[in-house]
């Protein structure tokens, strides 16, 4: 109201993605609680799913499973989320690469703190229970049990 | 993309995906215009007279855009919350995503008693839309306390004054109003 100084304001803009058949194909797989990966022509295996073989250019359209567990190789601490966030209590944005896969997806990790999270620990998906075909279907990892 | 979506088998490969882009900001409001909502939040609206040409600006802009001379509390004015139309665009509502208009509404350009320059784009109400004219007298409609929300720059009314809506006065002549005619 008027005697603030501050206004703050949000300007949104929702748009609609034509995935295509391999980035579609992984949001499908996400839907159906599946982790699909693109595998090269040298047999990188690639996740998430890229249409192209980032090396060479060409076009990649082999997908395999991989997963559903990884390990984390890289992540930082959230203290404070906002509210696009894809959780409303501290989390880690963590680097995830799944079992199978030779690269790694960025993806929110619940934790108890910075002091829960560390580089080569296990991890799990926990999917969503309402699944779109979005990569919030995956609703953040969690440490791996035991 | 709902209706994509929800016309589709549930186990159809998915083909689209909904993408928001979005940035949040802030505005540091200036004192000028901060003190302009203040007033308008007491259901006041405020100008500044030009020390130099003694033209009265509402809503204040901290200086006179024709003497480019500094304008600041010692010239603040208050000005009538009724005035006189002097131009106005019937719009006719073209249906988008977030259009509220349904039916026809027009704007007005508004010359407030005790005011040099006209303000824009300010919704004309209780008036059928044939019968609005230049010099119609008209007043605030001011919005309820707690709604009355200063737009963030301080140039406009925000939402503190949701329409204006006819006085009832006779029509202001033609010289009242014929160096503001657009």
């Amino acid at each position: 109201m008027p005697s603030d100084t501050d206004t703050t304001f949000t300007m949104e803009l929702m748009y609609r993605r034509s995935l295509g058949p391999v980035v579609g194909a992984f949001l499908t797989g996400l839907r159906d609680q599946r982790l699909l990966a693109s595998r090269t022509a040298e047999g990188r295996v690639i996740c998430p799913a890229l249409e192209y073989d980032p090396d060479s250019g060409d076009a990649v359209d082999d997908l395999v499973e991989v997963g559903p567990g990884g390990v984390v190789t890289g992540w930082t601490w959230v203290p404070e989320p906002l509210r696009k966030h894809p959780s409303d209590r501290p989390f880690a944005w963590a680097l995830v690469q799944l079992d199978g896969a030779d690269t790694a997806l960025v993806h929110a990790l619940a934790a108890d703190g910075p002091d829960a999270v560390r580089t080569g620990m296990r991890v799990v998906p926990r999917w969503a229970d309402e699944r779109t075909g979005h990569i919030t279907d995956i609703a953040c990892f969690v440490p791996e049990e035991g | 993309m709902a209706e994509d979506t929800a016309t589709e088998d549930p186990g159809a490969p998915v083909r689209f995906m909904p993408q928001l882009i979005g940035l949040d900001y802030t505005i540091k409001t200036n004192p000028v215009a901060a003190a302009f909502g203040a007033a308008l939040a007491d259901g006041r609206i405020t100008g500044h007279r030009c020390p130099s040409c003694q033209r009265v600006y509402a809503p204040p802009k901290g200086f006179c855009p024709i003497c480019v001379v500094p304008t600041g509390e010692a010239d603040l004015v208050e000005v009538a919350d009724r005035g006189l139309v002097t131009s106005w665009t019937v719009l006719t509502p073209i249906q988008y995503a977030g259009q509220k208009e349904r039916e026809d509404y027009a704007l007005a350009s508004i010359l407030l008693d005790g005011a040099d320059g006209t303000i824009g784009q300010q919704r004309l109400v209780d008036v059928p839309l044939d019968e609005i004219r230049m010099g119609l007298r008209v007043e605030a409609v001011w919005a309820p306390p707690d709604e009355r929300v200063a737009d963030d720059r301080g140039y406009g009314l925000g939402s503190a004054v949701s329409g204006w809506r006819p006085t009832g006065e006779p029509d202001a002549p033609p010289s009242a109003y014929q160096e503001h005619t657009l």
